[in-house]
């Protein structure tokens, strides 16, 4: 029953097939609450797919996905609104609706989970969103008007604006440049000290050691191997290895050894970790080898 | 070549059961649509303007031309028959009955069909109706049902106003060949209006309008993740459109006379 409250959303012998190919196969894992999990994978390994049938946008062809003990498939309409007020999600490419405003991608998540609140109400929690952002200037526009960084940093405001307790995110960093990708990680990196929990699917070295407790690995559709961020990274198995040099492209470019790298950025971690509260301690190590 | 025709069956079977689907969670939808109070009634309001509103005008002029053939070529042929006061009969058979709900049915899945695949498509490329998804907003409450609703709500108001244009337009061109009094003109015609041509232009427009936009919103959301499918989407969403309609106007003909 504890175990239940602790794992926030499971997934039991999930199998995601698309045009007959199995994307996902067999797939088992626990996702506790308050803890943040970064999926690695090369390209093709199911990594967006995996995400989007955790978070309950891709329905499994075979399995079960839990939330908070209760099949996904099986949730009432009220059991789903549930998990959707409770969960926010950063798409890869922003998926900002484009026929609304800037004003009105933000504002509609907070006029759907929560209806009674004032229109004047939702208006303040906009527009202080956007000032902090420095969007609120770009408010009226849609999202067409806006440059990549900004469509970026609306998402993930879109995303946060009903302080949601699970962040999915596909890839949040990928064609930004260095500033908003900094002021993106910024942004996550004060959601994880806030206690959510955030699952992230992401190539990138500074944001996976700004976030990950955990780590997944992720290979053509199976998982490699999964476990704690410092056990896995450590990991003997050659193929997590390769998997971890090839994700992490700045592995090749600065010939540097993988450790060493994560290890150089994972020394700016104990303040953030202790801002959230969350980094688990030794021997929690979960691992499928 | 009986393996492939299995499979053939096999795959037309699924995409039938699947559109079958599709229909009936419109359907419940739709029934709930008013209940759900949801942030959707925009949208509804948004539709009707487009596809009622904004083909006003290529309406009336269809409308107008069709009225005006009508009455060139049957004050051409019906006197040499001695069969001149057929002409109001024909105008209103021809007209509310069938070229009426056709006609307007053809202009509103040329233009609205193809804009809400192409419209629903590009969403579900860019992962629009994902993110409408991911909080908590039914695509088909939101993004289909009130397409649905506004394009039958469209298509029945168009339908009667393409009937009045075209009849009106008829009664202009009469003026040219055999001028006639307005009111004796528009009595006749009412003395030829039957309750069933009222029932019929009626039936007939709500179906097309159903047909037109629930088979514009599956061709969008058939849309996989490539944008070289949006425009196979348009096209479906027309031919279908259209091939449906016809079947269904046939139909709805053969039982009223039955």
């Amino acid at each position: 029953m504890a175990d239940a409250a602790a794992t926030l959303i499971k997934l039991q012998d999930v199998t995601v097939r698309f045009d007959g190919r199995d994307v996902l196969h067999d797939v088992n894992l626990s996702f506790p609450a308050g803890r943040s999990t970064v999926i690695m994978g090369p390209s093709g390994s199911g990594k967006s797919t995996l995400l989007k049938t955790v978070a309950g946008l891709i329905p499994p062809d075979s399995g079960k996905v839990f939330f908070r003990g209760r099949d996904m498939l099986q949730l009432t309409e009220s059991g789903m609104k549930e998990l959707r007020k409770a969960s926010g999600f950063i798409f890869q490419d922003g998926a900002l609706w484009e026929n609304k405003t800037l004003m009105e991608n933000l504002a509609l998540p907070l006029r759907v989970h929560f209806p009674q609140m004032p229109p004047a109400e939702v208006q303040r929690r906009v527009v202080k969103a956007l000032e902090q952002t420095g969007l609120l200037e770009s408010a009226d526009l849609r999202p067409a008007g806006l440059s990549g960084g900004e469509k970026k940093i609306a998402s993930v405001l879109r995303a946060l604006i009903t302080e949601p307790a699970i962040l999915f995110m596909d890839e949040p960093t990928l064609s930004i440049d260095h500033t908003m990708e900094g002021r993106v990680t910024q942004m996550i990196a004060d959601v994880k000290a806030r206690g959510c929990a955030i699952l992230a699917v992401t190539h990138n070295a500074r944001l996976t050691s700004t976030l990950a407790d955990r780590l997944v690995i992720l290979d053509a559709g199976t998982v490699r191997e999964t476990g704690d961020f410092d056990q896995v990274k450590r990991s003997r198995d050659e193929r997590t290895r390769e998997i971890l040099s090839e994700v992490l492209g700045e592995i090749a470019s600065y010939d540097t050894d993988l450790l060493a790298l994560l290890e150089e950025q994972d020394k700016n971690r104990p303040h953030q970790a202790t801002e959230g509260g969350q980094r688990p301690g030794p021997g929690t190590t979960e691992r499928t080898p | 070549m009986v393996e492939a025709l299995g499979r053939w069956a096999g795959r037309k079977a699924r995409d039938y059961s699947y559109a079958l689907g599709f229909f009936f969670l419109v359907l419940r939808e739709t029934a709930l649509f008013v209940r759900r109070r949801q942030v959707a009634f925009r949208v509804l309001v948004q539709q009707i303007l487009f596809t009622g509103v904004e083909a006003l005008n290529i309406v009336s002029l269809v409308a107008l031309s069709i009225g005006a053939v009508i009455i060139v070529e049957g004050g051409t042929i019906l006197p040499r028959f001695g069969q001149t006061s057929l002409m109001y009969s024909i105008l209103i058979v021809v007209i509310t009955r069938e070229l009426g709900p056709i006609l307007t049915a053809f202009i509103i899945i040329a233009r609205s069909g193809t804009a809400i695949a192409t419209e629903l498509g590009n969403m579900v490329v860019s992962h629009e109706v994902e993110a409408y998804v991911s909080i908590g907003i039914s695509p088909i409450s939101y993004l289909v049902v009130p397409r649905v609703l506004g394009v039958t709500i469209s298509m029945m108001a168009l339908t009667i106003y393409f009937n009045f244009f075209g009849l009106f337009g008829s009664y202009l061109v009469s003026q040219l060949i055999k001028p006639v009094p307005v009111l004796e003109y528009f009595r006749a015609l009412l003395q030829a209006l039957q309750p069933r041509d009222l029932i019929s232009t009626l039936v007939k427009s709500f179906v097309f309008g159903v047909i037109a936009s629930v088979v514009a919103t599956f061709q969008g959301f058939k849309v996989g993740s490539s944008v070289t499918e949006i425009p196979r989407a348009a096209i479906k969403a027309v031919g279908q459109g259209f091939v449906l309609c016809f079947l269904a106007d046939a139909l709805i003909t053969l039982i009223s006379y039955v």
